[in-house]
Formats: C-alpha cells, sequence, structure tokens
C-alpha cells in the first residue's frame, strides 16, 4: 500500500467541498433507504445527470455515500414496522421487531446503528490494507463454492426459527419452489410462468418480502385488533444501555469479521452475511431460546454483518472492474461517464481517486452515527401512531415500494397475493423468514449447483475435491449432525447420572 | 429471481413526473400551436436494469434529445424477458412518438432462436428510426488457462468450458458458433449478465468467455485477461491487435447493435424529429467521448438500413444454427 497516496486521498476528503458531498450522500442514503423497494442503485440513476457537472472525486465519493447511507436506513423499517427492504434485513427482523413491540425499538436501532458504524469501519480499514489479496480469493469462489454456501445457507434457515422446526422447513421448502419460477437461465424453458410475460424474470424479492412481512402482518392486526381499544406502545429504552452494549459487543465483532469475508464476494454475499452472523450468534448463546423473542445480539449480528458486507463489496469493483450488485453496477456506470475505467489499474492510474473514495467512507459513516442519534428518538416515535393510522401508511409504503422496482402493477397484485399467504400462515403458526430467506438462496443453490454441473463435465465428486467448496460441505454436515451429536451426548450423560431404562429416555428427550 | 438490488427504475418514474411537469411549462409559455411534438415529454422505455450499456446508452441519447429538442426524456427501466418487456410496452402505446425505446439487435435476430414462438418480439410491431451504435463481443481466456489463440484451443485434448452472458444473448451465439464451427469439443456456461461471466473467467473458473469489449477492457489492457478474437464485420478500433473471427477462417459474424424504435404508424414529422435530433446528439463531443469511454463503435444507420440488417442477421443466424446443429435454448 502507498502510504502517501492513502494520506493525500484524507487530505482530498477533507475539503470543505468533498465533505459537502460526502454529507449529501449519506443522508441521502438513509432517507431512500427507509422507504423499500426505491433503492440506491434506482437513486443513483437519478442523480447520474448531476454528476456530468461536478467533479469527479466529488460525485462518486456522493454517490458511494447514498449507497452505504441506504444501508442505516433500511434498518429503520425493518424494526418499526417489519418491513425488511431487502434480503440482508430480513434476519433483522425476527428480533428487532420483537424488541419494538416489548417498547425497546430505541435500543435495537442504536444498536444497530453503533453496529454498522463498526462493521463498515472494521470492514473500510480491510478494504485499505489487504483490498488486493482478498480480490484475488474473491476470484477463486466459484459456482461450486457459491451452491456449497447457499446450501450451508438453507439449513441455517431452517434451524434459525424460534418456532416448529418442521414448519420453518416446510416454509423453507415452498420457499425453495418459489425461486424456480421464472425463465430457465440454462434452457431459456419457461417455468410457473403460466404464460405471463411478466413472471419470466422470476419473482423479485422485494415483492416477496413486502407481501409476507408487511402485508400479512397488516391484515392479522386488522383481525386482532378488530374493535379493541388502542393501547399506545410503551416506548421505554431511547438508547441502548450500558448493558445493552456490552451484550451485543461479541456480535458486532464477528459479525464485522463475517461481513467483511462473506461481502467480497459478488453475487449473493451480502444475504449470506446477515445470516451466517445470527446463526453464529444463535449457536454460541447459551440461551439461543431468547433468539426471535427479542434478543439485543439477533439485531446487531446481521446489522453489523450488512453493513461491513455492503462495504467490502467495493473491493472487486475498485481492483478488478467486477460490480459485485445493482448499486454497484451504477457506480461503474458512473466511473466510466466521469471517463474513469474501474479495474484492476485504477489503484495506480487514479490514486487520488481510489483513496479519496475509500477515505471519504471512514468519514461518511462516523456522519452516519452521528445522525442516527437523535433520529433514533424521532423514528420510535412513529410506533405511538394508532394502528388505524399507521396500517393504511405501511400499505402505501408497500405498494410504493413493490411499483418502483420494475413500474409494474402486476408486481403490487402479486405483492397482494403473498400478503394473503403471509396472513394466511401467521394464522396457523408458520413463519416467513425461512420462507423468505430460502426463496432468497434457492436461486444461488440452483444456478450454482448446475453451473458446477457443467463445468465439471457432469462428475460430482468435483464438489468435495475443490479445497473451498470441500471445506463448507464439511461445515454443512458438521452444522447438520451437531444437534444430533448433542441429543446423543445429552443422553450419555443423563445415563451415567441415572442409569433409568432406556426407553423412557426416548420420550423424554425431544426438548426445545 | 431477481436480486433484491435491481431496484432501479422506480425514481426514474418519479423525476419523469418532475421533470415532465418542468417540459410543459416550458413549451407551453412559448409557441403558440402548443402541440408540437415533443411537447409534454416523451418516456423512453429500456429493457434492462440501470447501469448496463443499454441502460447507459439509453441516458446518454435521452441527455441528448433533452438538450436538442428542450423536452424531457426520462428513461424508464422495465428489465425482463431480454428487454421484451420494455418492447411490449412501447409496441401497445399509442403511435404519437410519447413512448419510445432504444432496443437490442439480439432481441430480435438471436433471442428468437432460444425461446418458445410465443414469446418472440416481432419487429413488425414498430418503426425503427435510427441506428446509434455497435457492441461487438470478444473472446477471452485467463492467464492460467494455456491458450494464447483460438489455434491453442483447437488442439486441446479435453473439453473446453466457455461462459456466456445468458441464454438467447449474442455472447452464446458468437462463443456457440465459434467452437461449432471450428469443431471443437465444448460446454456453454450461461451466466446472469457480463459481470458474473467476466469473474468465472478471471477465476479460471471457466475456459473461456464470450463478453462485451467494454466490460474485458479493463482487465485486457492490464493483462488478466488475453483476447482471442472479435466477432464484428471489421476488427475493433479499442482493440486493433485482436483478429475477426472471419480473419481466423471461421464464418461467425455476430455483434450486438441498438436503434431507436417508435410504435408502428408513429408520423414521418415525428420520426424525423427524434432522428434529426439523434444525428445531432451524435456530433457532440460529450457523446462521442462517451462512445470511446463505453467501446462502443458508432453505427448511425437509418431506420431502414437497420431493418435491412436485422433481417439479414436473423436468417443469417437461423440458418448457421441449424448448419452446425447449435442448440441455444429450447428452440
Amino acid at each position: 500500500m502507498d502510504v502517501n497516496a492513502f494520506l493525500d486521498g484524507f487530505a482530498l476528503v477533507t475539503e470543505p467541498q468533498n465533505l459537502l458531498y460526502c454529507l449529501i450522500g449519506v443522508l441521502i442514503g438513509m432517507l431512500i433507504g427507509v422507504l423499500p423497494g426505491l433503492g440506491p442503485a434506482a437513486t443513483i440513476a437519478i442523480l447520474l445527470p448531476i454528476t456530468y457537472s461536478i467533479d469527479p472525486v466529488s460525485a462518486i465519493i456522493m454517490l458511494a455515500g447514498i449507497y452505504y447511507g441506504a444501508q442505516y436506513g433500511g434498518t429503520i423499517t425493518s424494526v418499526l414496522l417489519r418491513l425488511p427492504g431487502e434480503a440482508s434485513s430480513v434476519v433483522t427482523v425476527f428480533d428487532g421487531f420483537a424488541l419494538a413491540k416489548q417498547g425497546k425499538a430505541g435500543t435495537a436501532l442504536g444498536i444497530a446503528a453503533i453496529g454498522s458504524f463498526v462493521g463498515a469501519t472494521v470492514s473500510i480499514l480491510g478494504l485499505t490494507l489487504v483490498a488486493p489479496l482478498i480480490a484475488g480469493w474473491a476470484l477463486n469462489f466459484g459456482d461450486p463454492e457459491y451452491a456449497a454456501l447457499a446450501l450451508l445457507g438453507v439449513l441455517l434457515v431452517a434451524t434459525i426459527g424460534n418456532g416448529n422446526k418442521l414448519k420453518a422447513m416446510i416454509a423453507a421448502a415452498l420457499g425453495l419452489l418459489l425461486a424456480t419460477v421464472g425463465r430457465d437461465s440454462f434452457t431459456g424453458a419457461e417455468r410457473f410462468t403460466f404464460g405471463s410475460l411478466q413472471l419470466t424474470e422470476g419473482i423479485d424479492f422485494v415483492v416477496v418480502a413486502m407481501g409476507l412481512f408487511g402485508v400479512g402482518e397488516i391484515l392479522y392486526n386488522l383481525e386482532e385488533r378488530h374493535g379493541k381499544p388502542h393501547v399506545p406502545a410503551v416506548v421505554t429504552n431511547i438508547w441502548p444501555s450500558r448493558k445493552d452494549i456490552k451484550q451485543s459487543s461479541g456480535a458486532i465483532g464477528r459479525g464485522s469479521l463475517i461481513g467483511f469475508v462473506l461481502g467480497v464476494l459478488p453475487g449473493g454475499g451480502a444475504v449470506m452475511s446477515s445470516l451466517a452472523a445470527y446463526a453464529a450468534e444463535k449457536r454460541i448463546s447459551k440461551h439461543p431460546e431468547r433468539f426471535g423473542r427479542g434478543a439485543i445480539e439477533g439485531v446487531a449480528a446481521p446489522e453489523t454483518a450488512n453493513n461491513a458486507a455492503a462495504t467490502s463489496s467495493f473491493i472487486p469493483l475498485l481492483t478488478l472492474g467486477i460490480p459485485a450488485n445493482a448499486s454497484m453496477a451504477m457506480l461503474f456506470g458512473a466511473l466510466l461517464i466521469l471517463g474513469i475505467s474501474p479495474g484492476p489499474q485504477l489503484v495506480e492510474e487514479r490514486p487520488d481517486l481510489f483513496w479519496g473514495v475509500i477515505n471519504s467512507m471512514y468519514i461518511g459513516n462516523l456522519i452516519l452515527l452521528i445522525l442516527s442519534i437523535p433520529l433514533v428518538g424521532v423514528f420510535v416515535r412513529i410506533l405511538r401512531v394508532r394502528p388505524a393510522i399507521l396500517a393504511p401508511i405501511t400499505a402505501l409504503i408497500t405498494i410504493l415500494g413493490v411499483y418502483t422496482i420494475n413500474n409494474s402493477t402486476f408486481d403490487i397484485f402479486v405483492m397482494i397475493v403473498f400478503g394473503l399467504i403471509g396472513y394466511l400462515m401467521k394464522k396457523i403458526g408458520f413463519e416467513p423468514g425461512p420462507m423468505v430467506l430460502a426463496f432468497v438462496l434457492g436461486s444461488i443453490v440452483e444456478n450454482g449447483f448446475r453451473r458446477s454441473m457443467l463445468i465439471f463435465d457432469g462428475d460430482p465428486t468435483g464438489f468435495f475435491t475443490r479445497p473451498i467448496s470441500g471445506t463448507i460441505l464439511a461445515a454443512f454436515v458438521l452444522v447438520a449432525l451437531w444437534p444430533v451429536a448433542k441429543s446423543i451426548l445429552a443422553r450419555r450423560k443423563a445415563a451415567t447420572v441415572a442409569p433409568a431404562p432406556t426407553e423412557r429416555d426416548d420420550v423424554d428427550t425431544p426438548t426445545r | 429471481m431477481r436480486t433484491t438490488n435491481h431496484l432501479l427504475a422506480a425514481t426514474a418514474g418519479v423525476a419523469a413526473l418532475a421533470l415532465s411537469a418542468c417540459g410543459v411549462s416550458n413549451t407551453t409559455g412559448g409557441s403558440g400551436d402548443g402541440e408540437e411534438y415533443p411537447a409534454g415529454g416523451v418516456e423512453m422505455y429500456v429493457g434492462a436494469s440501470a447501469g448496463g450499456s443499454s441502460d447507459l446508452i439509453s441516458r446518454a441519447v435521452s441527455k441528448g434529445l433533452s438538450d436538442e429538442l428542450g423536452a424531457s426524456f426520462p428513461v424508464i427501466n422495465q428489465e425482463g424477458a431480454n428487454g421484451a418487456l420494455a418492447a411490449n410496452k412501447v409496441a401497445k402505446a399509442k403511435a404519437d412518438g410519447k413512448t419510445i425505446a432504444i432496443q437490442n439487435a439480439s432481441l430480435f435476430a438471436i433471442t428468437p432462436l432460444a425461446v418458445s414462438e410465443d414469446e418472440v418480439t416481432d419487429l413488425a410491431d414498430f418503426d425503427v428510426v435510427q441506428g446509434v451504435s455497435r457492441d461487438d463481443y470478444v473472446m477471452v481466456t485467463g492467464p492460467k488457462s494455456g491458450f494464447k489463440s483460438l489455434d491453442d484451443i483447437k488442439a486441446a485434448t479435453k473439453k473446453v468450458t466457455y461462459a456466456t452472458t445468458g441464454v438467447g444473448t449474442g455472447a452464446q451465439l458468437s462463443c456457440g458458433l465459434t467452437y461449432a464451427s471450428a469443431d471443437i469439443d465444448a460446454e456453454a456456461v450461461p451466466f446472469d449478465g457480463g459481470a458474473p461471466a467476466l469473474t468465472a473467467v478471471l477465476g479460471n473458473q471457466v475456459d473461456t468467455a464470450c463478453i462485451q469489449v467494454g466490460e474485458a477492457i479493463e482487465n485486457i489492457e492490464s493483462g488478466k485477461l488475453t483476447p482471442l478474437s472479435v466477432f464484428g464485420p471489421e476488427r475493433v478500433e479499442y482493440l486493433p491487435e485482436v483478429p475477426t473471427a472471419k480473419e481466423q477462417g471461421l464464418d461467425v459474424e455476430v455483434s450486438q447493435y441498438r436503434f431507436m424504435t417508435v410504435p408502428k404508424g408513429t408520423p414521418d414529422n415525428v420520426k424525423d424529429t427524434i432522428a434529426e435530433a439523434m444525428q445531432a446528439t451524435f456530433k457532440t463531443e460529450e457523446y462521442q467521448a462517451f462512445n470511446k469511454q463505453n467501446s462502443l463503435t458508432p453505427m448511425e444507420i437509418s431506420g431502414d438500413e437497420v431493418v435491412a440488417q436485422l433481417d439479414e442477421d436473423k436468417k443469417r443466424f437461423a440458418d448457421l444454427v441449424e448448419q452446425y446443429g447449435l442448440d441455444l435454448g429450447q428452440g
């Protein structure tokens, strides 16, 4: 790393003009992050014409700010309204919304902000120090590895839920099935599209998530609260206590690492990171039963991880010229318009831009943390609004959000259908979380597996002989067998302590 | 499924509203016959998500048209079915030139070879106004593959894998025809777009890939990828060292090109206005710099010439695919 260039980058960022664009960027990002559907990619596209007229470095600092600023905003709707705007914040809903119901929305949002800041900062440090190294590693991560990783993800999905395991698995299976809708990307054949051109591209994640979580919740509440007087939610903690921070510090540390490493992988890294961070916390915890019922680590881990991942997804763009997601693709386009080609030569050709943008992220994240503190107090008041007013507003946000994805009214109707499904699922005790996450992972597993088989020329042993995919599959086996091993061990222990008739043991052991 | 991040278009809609409002106030004040085209703004659909070359070209032309005609031309992304969804929007719109789109040749000449008949977009639903530019494909290989030229690949003893940017794309057709006509044992590995295909070939997950020049050029220039062939009628200005497939003795000529379309039956004066404004845009320095930056070759021919080229390509591709028994999809 060129230390001088790095320091010059800081000098560049602290110019008043660049600081201003950084502030504007993160502010816009945070605001659009609040509205599900309207994502950073769309916003960057709209603001693209403005970049023609300003200095390239300032322009990219602003556009990058929109991207990571949006990651902060996305938490707010997940926690307060149960509306995860993107796949990487689905797991935040589990404990975040539970905390909000207990009057601890402020705690959840505060910890999420702190975690996001720490995760992003750790990730920027990684970006500063080891970007080229880790970029090479990301290239070794091919389809067999994605398939194995996503398969592990599906297994985690089935175990992270807090309710009935069987029901979680059924929901996950349905999610996998939903992922098959659309044109097969290998043969061009239509699958479950019923002749509808609108379905050829598959169903969008936001449509499914808004329907199952958002609309489903609204419908369920309408029935629950029918005729009952409105009791304003108690909002106790506005800001996390010392104890909360202490309790989540481990989760934030581990989330940062998981997020940084997985975020480098183009395609699916961010979703996997929040899921993996959540699952890791639940496994490590001495009281896993708290998860899903308002465990603060359940908010800290995924929020830290998805911000760390969002930041490290700059690595493939800046060092390899590969955009890892739609927002990165927009930034790629913006750089091209400004006359800069992102790629391996960027750091030598335009060190000012490379280090200017990276260093602006240190400052941008600090601004976001400072902005978040007073805003948490404002946002938690949303919960005091009576449902009769809040429900229609939430419905409006979901409809607007879904429409904006692809300017399609068809998507709105699909979302309403998913809303009804979400309502029915809740009535009969199914969680939407496993279904949504399995839906996201399903196409990664399928495409990864089928592409691998093409690459391996039909020989499945390739999955086990490649070092990374082999390791992931070994982890898969371990995770799958762990509960079985644990119960056998527990039984042995019980047997040695109190040698009771063995037939009885079989009946007693299943506990949840 | 679509990834969550592809949430592009939305805002374009909001911006469109805001901008078209401005457009109205601009035009109503001045001229007496307030209904002169393009009063009130024009919606420009694009059948791809924001950030890709189709989108960027539409945005560059949109900016040029706005500057030339003094009205807004908001770009509305409607991704899906290789661009068929956006095409449908234009085909069904009123033929007044208020709904237009820059479309890709592949949707009309290549995609029909890969999808079922009822999903085929018909060129007869549109009037082609003006050609825009050509976007060439290049076949590349990673440094660890050991291949330096097409001849090395011909001599390969094992099956060669090639990444494409998806089913029914020019990338698939160009690579597929090359291997089929050179009689090389090869396997297509379709990816969802150029970026993942590029990643795969950079990481040596596949032996070769056919992708658009603009997506590969940085890594070619830095020596991380070796270019083997381009597929245009002549060499590409941006990669002068790389021979065409024709030069290497293969009957393969595939390129992506884009052109402005309006609904069938749009009045001639509207079409002329659009074509003239586009030609004026092509002359601006800003637009020419844009082409260069994105490795695009100008193909600023008339609408009739585009149609003739499309008809010829369509027939030629269908014949070649049949001749070599190439399977692009379900057919």
